[in-house]
This record gives C-alpha cells, structure tokens and sequence, in this order.
C-alpha cells in the first residue's frame, strides 16, 4: 500500500531558497541583548611548560569584563578524555585551557570576555605569558624513535596504541609468491575546511537554571551529553542548538575546548557570551586529519593474484585523543579496510596511533580510507607494473566479485558492482583506445596518464559495528519523531543534522511516500537537543540509511494509525483499504487545490466509501471520541539501527586521465570519472552532488591541501592564501554513472554516499601521475602532487 | 582576525589626502581596494594611526591616450579594467594579458593599480609588466610631483621608493615600438595565486626580423621584479631562433638564487622562471612576427 513516488525523485532541495537567499540562520547570526565577545590567548608553541600568567594588563582595557587563565578553571572544568577501550589504549587529559603544558601550536592558555571582538583581541593581545619551550616532535617516524622528545613523559613513549594482528597463513603466502612488492606510500595531513568556522554562543537562564549552547556542530546531542558532563552540569537543564550549519565534513562532530568553555563563562559571568573562530583559528585548531605512512607489502602470483598483504600503518595523531572518537579510530580504520575491495584472505598489520605536538587528528570525510585507498590502489598499480599487466586487468583478477563477502578484518560486504563498475568505467573511458593514444603521445614526447582507483565505503555502520571499535560510546543509532497535526501536514524532528547533505529534502521525500502527502507539507526539522529525540548526528555516511531508517519507521507508526482510524470510520477492515490520489511528484503549492487535496483512504473497489487523509489527521484529534479502539493523536518516536549493524557496503571506481608539463611538473586532469554505486537512490540530484563534492575534496587533498608544519612545529600552511583549497579552476567537470545494486539489509535497499567522492582521488590522480612518469620509472607514493615532487620525480631528484 | 583600532579618513579630493598623508607620514596609509592592506591589519600584521581612504576619490581612475600612442593610467584603475578595456588590450596588451591572473573576479573588482604598485609584493603580476613596458610610476606629495622609472621605484620586499607622505597617482605607459610582441607567464599552484615565478617579456623586431630591443622581467625570484640585462644583451641584435631563446632563459635566470617556501623550494622557482622566459620569450616572438 505504499506510494513510493518521492524516492528516486530529483525532487529540488527545500532548504535552498532559505540558503541560497542570505536566509540561513548560522550561530554568528545568533545575538542575544548584553551579549559579550570572547577571544582566546593561544600558544605560539608546539610545546612548552607554561610560566606565569600576567593579565593586569588585559584586566585594565576599557570594556574588557574577565580574563581567566588554565589555572583558574583547572579543577572547575573536566579535561576531554577521548578513552578508546582497548586495554593497551592511553588516553590524556586534554584540558579545556592548558595550566601546565602546550602540546601543540595554538593550544588555549586564557581567554578573554570584552563588550567586543575588537576589544577582546586587544585585551588578548596584552596578556602576558612566561613559556618555557620544551622539544617539540613533529613526525610520527621521529616520534617513535628511541630518545624522542615525549609529550607525556610518564608513559615512556609516545604511544596512543598499538594494535597487531595476523589473519590466514601470511608467512606461507610469502613463501610461495612469485613476486613480492615492498612500498612505502605517505598521506599528508590536511583536512575538511567547512566554509563557515567553529563557533559557540552560550546562554545562562539563572531564573531556571538553564544553559543554552548554540554550537556549529554536526552532533549536538552529543556535545549536550558531553558538555554536561565536563562541565558537570545537569544534562537535563543544557539545551544545545546547532542551527544552519555551513559544512562539517566530520571536523564538526568532536567535543572542543571552547564548546566546554563558553557555557562556564556564560554562567559564570550571567552574561550571554560569543566566540566564533577567525579562519587562522579553526586551521590551527578545528580537528586536522590523514597524516599516515603506510609499509606495504604485497605478496603476488605471476597471474596476479594478491596472495597476502603485510602492513606497517603510523598515524600520526597529534597530541590527544578527541572525544567521542578516539584517537583509536583512524589507525583502527586502516586497519580494517586496508584489503580494500581484493578478495585478500591472507593480511598481517601493525597499527600504531603515535602523538606529536601537532594539533589533534580526527575525522574527515572518508576517515582513513582515503589514505588505505591511496596505498592500496597505489600497490596494485605497481604491482601490474612489476608484473607487465594491465592495472584494470590485475584489478579485475582480485576484485571482490560475489556478495555478500567476508573480507579478512571480518567486514560483511553486503552486496556490490565493483566487477561491473569497472567493466562500466573501462566502457565510458574507451579504455582500450586511451592505451593506444598513450603509446602515441609518448613517441611524441607527451606525458599522458591514466589512473584508477576501487574502493568500497562502510556505509551507516550501526550499533555492532561501532561496538567492535571500543569508542567510549557506541555511536550507531539515530533516532526520528514524526507527528501529523490535525491540518494533515507533517512535523519531522530528526536526531541526525543536515549541513549541506540535503537532509531536509530526503528525509521529507520518505516521510512524504510513507504518509501519502505532498512533500511541501512535510517539514524536517534537526539540531536542536530541545526538539529532536536524542540522535548520534551526521557522519559517517550514515543519515539516510540510518536516520531515513528512523523516519520510516515512526512514519509507518502513523500511517498504520491512520489507516485504523480510516477503517474504523469507514467500518471496514484496514486490509481492504487502497491509498489513492497520492500527490504527484514534484507537486508544487501551484499545481491546484485538487492535487494539494491529497489521498484518501477507499475501501477496495467502492470508490465511494472513500476518506480523505487528511479527515482521519482531524478526526485523531478533533474527534477521538470517534475512534475509542484507536486512540487520539499522531506522534510517533522511532530509534532505529539498522540491522546487522555492521553496515552496508557503497562502491565506485575513479578514472582520469591526466597530463604532465615535462618542464614544469605541472599536472593538467584532462578528464574524471567516476562510477558510483549507492544503492537505492532517494534523490538523485543529492547523490550526485555528494559524489561530486566529494571528489573535488578529494582532489584538493590530492594536488593542493597540505597542513605543513616546521621542524619546530610551527603551522606553515595557517591562512588560505597557503592552505590552497579546490577553486573551480581547479576541478575538472566530474562526469559522474551511478549503477544501483540495492541493500539486502537496510530499508529500501539505501547505502551511505556522503564520504565516497572524497576516497579516491588522491589514489586516482597518483595513478594516473605515475603512469603519465612510467617513461622515467617514477612512482608517486605521496601527497600532495606538488609540481614540484613531479618535477623531481622526472629529473630523479634533483632539479 | 580584527583590526587594531584607527582613525578612518576619507578625503574629498586628493589635496586633502595629501594633506593627511603629509600630516601624519608614516602613521597613515592611503587604502583603495584593500585587498592587501586589509587582511594585513585584520591579522594585526600591521598596525596604523590612519586610515586615508582614496577609493572614491575623483580623476585618479582614468585610462588616458596620449598623443605619442603611449598611456596613462591612474591608481584607481581596477584589475578588472586592466583586463577588459578595449584601450588597454590595443596601448598595452601585456596589461591586459596578465590582469586576469591576479586573483579572482571579485580581487580584480576592488583591488587597484596604484595599490599593487605601492605593495610591490615580489610575486605580483603587475610590477614585473610595468618594469617590462618601460612604464613611469607618477607620485604627488603636497608640496610637488615626481616620476620614477618603474625599474628604480620596485627596490624589495614590499619596499618602494615612496617616500612618507607620498601617494602614487598613476602610471604612464610608452608607446611600443613597431613590430613589438610581448607575453607575460606565470607557473602558479592555482589560478588566481601569486606566482611561485613568473615572466614579463616584450620583444621588439627590426625590420629584418632581428632584436632590436628587449626586455625579459621576471617575478617570484627575488625581492624586486628582476630584470635581465645579460639576457636582453644577448638578445639584441640576432634573428631569435628557438635555440637562442633557451639560452636567453638559462642566462637570464643563472645569477639567481630564489629563496624557497612552504609551495616550492628556490631550485623549482629558479627552473620555473626559466621555463616561462623561455615559453614568453617564444610566444612574444611569435606576436612580434604578427
């Protein structure tokens, strides 16, 4: 009896008018009457103790209200403790304001409170601090070397965790290899650079003993939940907001020092206060990420058959341990998805999450994976080459080609088109032509290459899944409230939160199908701890699976509702009722009164015993005398984790086709493509806009973003004039094939499609680079591709 | 990222900005585009008593013909009018050619030829165009005038021969020689960046097809757009052939050791300004054989 008419629909987003138009409502639009400005005193160390604290100076500005230091809220406020469970993990005090000890760059010493920002800054400016500087260590290789500076001396090293593991008979697979491949491949550490910075305004409510916390975040009923308790505050007295947020990326989805800080000022002084970070803050200390180095080896048959996979994965994660992620997460991640799509059933790793004096790692769209992606392709790049075989060939030798498929780490591919996304891939490329135009181009002198990269993404992992990883807490369900109201129309409160993912749009589009409504009479709202049940948030590609999922089901609660209230009024049984006059798609306010009119429930085959749903939304409340058996009201709350709860399985191959300037090193992308399979699809325009975000963050990580940091642990990179993001310049049309190969296990056969775009292009683009470079024997083994590293690559080193 | 706090002025005419500039000398800076000063006083990398505003002022914006077949332009003359004037294509196509490599559309919107020629930053575009069309920079004070040949007004890093309470008004443009072409080239990690290195090149041909004359500028190399004498003299007076233009680059960049940063080491700058001589050296040619 379901519609089903919205799903698959390139329905136009809702919340765009609102966005596109100045209209979005952001935290810095939150002012509040006597609100005062917070700037933070940050440290120009990597590492140092800290001396003194002179604030008489600040304290004496016109219009400055406080000035408080680490030491004087040490005590009052709980350090962050991002405490991964595994036994052997080490988790520091990660304090909201450092008292004794700056661990990297930026870290927060004071704050200062003024009547503005200006004045703030000023006052910040005038605070003075005795450092006394201590050896800074600024690589995970170094890190890990004997005699290294230690960022936490009573440990003995500088060790988050170590974890290893030997899978199937690897020893034995050496043995007999024909050929064994040994690499090293490096990732730099970049990040997500949400347009819109981190920023929080907070609220004190003394005549209820209330806070409120407006945050830009991607999670706030965890960071409700966290702030509580760091703050040791009652949770339900805290309201946290995070309205119209301008891009996560997962850099918005950890607890922060200044998210814990902002609600004590505000209580403290009984003044509304606001911080929002300038751009050189949030790259100094909104969540970096990648920075791995990965020791590959590759046993192989002449064939090319992957007969086992050794593995050395150093991340290094900066100095601690986010909540509620860990610093466990993205070695751990590694780990388990290195194999990537290759039916490998022989894999030994070690996985080592090292601290440095940089500021800490955590997610960012593909979380690990882009740096696996990046090895592993890479390997199997070179290891056709060292066989004399086609890459595409080597790859479909290996590829995981029947589902579902448990790979070596024990992850359940629940289903997939890897085979066919390639064979489709090498379609769209004209493969086989592209060869021969190469060997041609070469005899002309022209570097031209072809690159490709597969990945699977673990999609909307659920409860099992996130249960395995140890976090401190199982992030895997998420939660939906649905109500229709007497007029007929539809309240969604989801506990995930959308900024950017058209959430509001496709979560509308399900409740839309479900209920039997026109979409323009389904409002989505997210973010606000006050009105949504409590949900996990959005990462991890999770939110239409998971979130969708959460929808559905409490939708269905009213529809069957509904459906008992039509069949009592109807005085028939609910199996012989038919929802007919369903909206159309699309419809518009100014498609007319009769298709705005919307369903009605008819008894089977008698068109006149016929009611309007919206008559049965009246009669729940209106009337309920009407339906004793039934009850009044239509509200319903779903928490949903999708079972098994290992997640499902999203798929894609990348192809492009590059030119290299011999000369100048300079990478041209003459073409990208990308074959995407995510399942069922709910809005088309939605999932091709995430592929193609995606992959243009892909290739900014790739070419361009680099967090560079000195020997002393200076950021080099900390203003956008040299932190170079993808302009439109610089990304190529990204032709974009989506195949679908439904979900057995989540509801309408939907994966996750978020992260995807961004795994493979770093993986893609050094492919191709390396093929352009196959007439020098180069090998691009990191990021970014600099036309400088090209150039070198070319002359063997030296220019 | 907020300013320390000043005195904001904005004069009606540019006498009065004079006036204020002389007044408070090295206290003051005049303001147009703001497209660098901004960011700098907004990161507190700099810090002034006054801000002398001269965005609207009248008469500094014009693009003048002179009767010579040379131009004028004034200091509020926009990147944006550099790169879409009809004048300035037809007077002064190596303008033209590098405007729309400053930047992006809405840098090139506000920022101004007089503020990129009193910021003189070693990378930009337009010092190394002027130095390589011979242009004079115009200065007024309040009590008097000069011109300064572009080559002798760019000394350093962000240094000039402004003196305090001097304000440049415009630029003045020769008119090219016959059979002239010119190119300009930048290597640059994205479009719109300042240039890792660059080069400025004007070629004028005699009428049996051999260098008169030359000049061979480049940018990102060193503190000041650098002007390759050795490589002009070794120009002049031959018939280009693709062989003489690669030694003309390798000897106009040999003297040069570039210092290097976070988007390239001094070796790949030096190279990189070799490789756009070259390639401008080869396009200008080409133009002048037009």
């Amino acid at each position: 009896m379901g519609a089903g008419k919205y799903l698959g629909a390139r329905i136009l987003r809702k919340e765009d008018p609102r966005l596109l138009t100045g209209r979005g409502r952001y935290v810095a639009d939150v002012t509040l009457p006597g609100l005062l400005h917070v700037a933070f005193v940050r440290s120009p160390h990597a590492h140092a103790r800290v001396g003194a604290i002179d604030t008489a100076a600040a304290l004496a500005l016109p219009g400055v209200v406080a000035v408080l230091t680490g030491r004087d809220v040490a005590g009052k406020l709980r350090p962050i403790q991002g405490a991964a469970r595994y036994p052997n993990f080490r988790s520091p005090d990660w304090p909201i304001l450092a008292h004794d000890t700056v661990r990297y760059q930026g870290e927060a010493v004071a704050v200062v409170v003024a009547g503005s920002r200006y004045r703030a800054e000023d006052a910040a400016g005038l605070v003075a601090v005795a450092y006394d500087s201590l050896p800074a260590v600024t690589d995970a290789i170094t890190a890990l070397a004997a005699g290294s500076p230690l960022l936490y001396s009573e440990w003995g090293d500088n060790l988050f965790l170590r974890r290893a593991a030997t899978i199937g008979d690897v020893d034995a697979a050496f043995a007999r290899a024909d050929v064994v491949l040994r690499r090293t491949y490096r990732t730099q550490r970049h990040t997500g650079v949400p347009l819109e910075t981190r920023g929080c305004v907070a609220q004190y409510d003394a005549a209820m003993g209330h806070i409120t916390l407006w945050t830009s975040s991607q999670v706030p009923h965890l960071i409700r939940s966290g702030v509580a308790e760091l703050l040791d505050f009652p949770e339900n007295c805290l309201r946290v907001v995070a309205p119209d947020v301008g891009g996560g990326f997962g850099v918005k989805c950890s607890i922060y020092p200044e998210e814990v800080l902002l609600p004590y000022l505000a209580r403290l002084l009984d003044r509304p206060v606001k911080w929002i970070a300038d751009r050189a803050e949030d790259l100094l200390t909104t969540t970096h990420a990648r920075e791995h180095e990965h020791t590959i080896e590759l046993a192989a048959a002449r064939d090319g058959a992957i007969l086992a996979l050794r593995a050395r994965i150093v991340v290094d994660s900066g100095a601690y341990s986010p909540w509620p992620w860990t610093a466990s997460m993205e070695p751990g991640m590694a780990a388990g998805n290195l194999p990537g799509p290759y039916k490998i059933r022989n894999y030994q790793f070690e996985a080592l999450s090292v601290c440095t004096n940089k500021t800490p790692l955590g997610p960012y769209r593909g979380v690990a994976r882009p740096s696996v992606c990046f090895s592993i392709e890479r390997a199997v790049d070179d290891l056709a080459r060292e066989l004399g075989r086609d890459p595409a060939e080597v790859r479909l030798r290996n590829l995981i080609d029947s589902y579902p498929y448990e790979t070596v780490t024990g992850l359940l591919i629940d289903s997939g088109s890897l085979v066919p996304a390639l064979h489709k891939m090498k379609e769209i490329l004209e493969y086989d032509r592209l060869r021969a135009e190469q060997i041609e181009a070469r005899a002309q002198g022209r570097l031209v290459g072809i690159g490709l990269a597969n990945y699977t993404e673990q999609t909307a992992h659920a409860v099992t899944e996130f249960a395995k990883r140890n976090l401190p807490v199982t992030v895997g369900f998420d939660s939906a409230t649905v109500r229709m109201d007497p007029q007929g129309t539809v309240w969604v409160a989801a506990g995930i939160h959308s900024h950017g993912q058209g959430l509001e749009t496709t979560l509308a589009q399900l409740a839309a199908d479900e209920l039997g409504v026109p979409i323009d009479d389904v409002q989505v709202t997210y973010g606000d701890t006050q009105v949504s049940p409590y949900g996990m948030g959005t990462f991890g590609s999770r939110s239409a699976v998971i979130g969708g999922g959460a929808v559905i089901g409490a939708a269905r609660t009213i529809r069957r509702k509904l459906e008992q209230i039509a069949a009592t009024l109807l005085e028939c049984a609910v199996d012989d009722l038919d929802l007919v006059g369903a909206p159309l798609v699309g419809a518009h306010p100014l498609v007319g009164a009769e298709a705005r009119a919307g369903a009605q429930f008819q008894v089977k085959g008698v068109p006149s015993r016929s009611i309007p749903l919206r008559e049965c939304a009246r009669v729940a409340y209106y009337r309920a005398e009407l339906i004793p058996d039934v009850g009044p009201g239509l509200d319903a709350t779903q928490y949903f984790t999708n079972p098994p709860g290992t997640g499902t399985f999203s798929n894609a191959v990348h192809g492009a086709v590059v030119a290299v300037d011999s000369a100048t090193g300079e990478v041209r992308i003459r073409r990208y493509v990308v074959v995407d399979d995510c399942g069922t699809v709910i809005n088309p325009m939605v999932v091709h806009g995430q592929v193609v975000g995606g992959t243009a963050q892909g290739i900014g990580g790739a070419l361009l973003e680099h967090l560079a940091y000195d020997d002393a642990g200076q950021l080099l990179t900390g203003t956008l004039m040299d932190y170079l993001l993808p302009t439109a310049t610089d990304v190529p049309e990204i032709e974009v094939v989506s195949l679908h190969t439904p979900s057995p296990v989540t509801p309408l056969g939907m994966k996750g499609v978020g992260e995807g775009g961004a795994i493979a292009p770093g993986a893609c683009l050094a492919n191709a680079v390396t093929d352009a470079l196959a007439p020098y024997g180069a090998a691009v083994n990191e990021m970014p591709i600099t036309p400088e590293l090209v150039l070198r690559l070319i002359r063997g080193g030296q220019i | 990222m907020k300013p320390a706090a000043l005195t904001y002025v904005r004069p009606r005419s540019l006498s009065e900005a004079l006036q204020l500039l002389a007044e408070h000398g090295e206290e003051a800076k005049p303001i147009a585009g703001g497209q660098s000063l901004m960011p700098m006083l907004n990161m507190r990398l700099t810090t002034l008593d006054y801000l002398v505003d001269i965005d609207r002022l009248p008469d500094l914006d014009g693009i003048i013909t002179a009767p010579d077949g040379g131009v004028y332009l004034g200091a509020l003359v926009r990147h944006r009018d550099l790169a879409t004037s009809t004048l300035i294509r037809e007077r002064a196509p190596l303008l033209a050619e590098c405007a729309p490599m400053i930047g992006h559309p809405a840098i090139r919107n506000r920022g101004t030829l007089g503020g990129s020629v009193a910021h003189a930053d070693p990378a930009a575009e337009l010092p190394a165009a002027l130095v390589a069309l011979d242009a004079t920079v115009c200065l007024a004070r309040v009590d008097g005038e000069r011109e300064l040949a572009a080559g002798e007004f760019f000394l350093d890093v962000f240094t000039t021969a402004l003196l305090p309470g001097e304000l440049v008004v415009g630029v003045r443009l020769p008119a090219a020689p016959p059979r002239t072409g010119w190119a300009f080239r930048e290597q640059v990690r994205r479009h719109g960046d300042f240039a890792l290195a660059g080069a400025a090149v004007r070629i004028s041909l005699d009428p049996a097809g051999c260098c008169e004359e030359s000049r061979v500028v480049l940018c990102g190399v060193g503190g000041a757009p650098y002007r390759s004498r050795a490589a002009e003299d070794l120009l002049r007076g031959r018939p280009p052939s693709p062989d003489l233009l690669a030694e003309v680059a390798r000897q106009a960049t040999a003297p040069l050791d570039p210092a290097g940063d976070v988007h390239a080491s001094g070796a790949y700058r030096k190279e990189a300004a070799r490789v756009c001589a070259e390639r401008t050296l080869g396009t200008a040619l080409e133009r002048a054989r037009r």
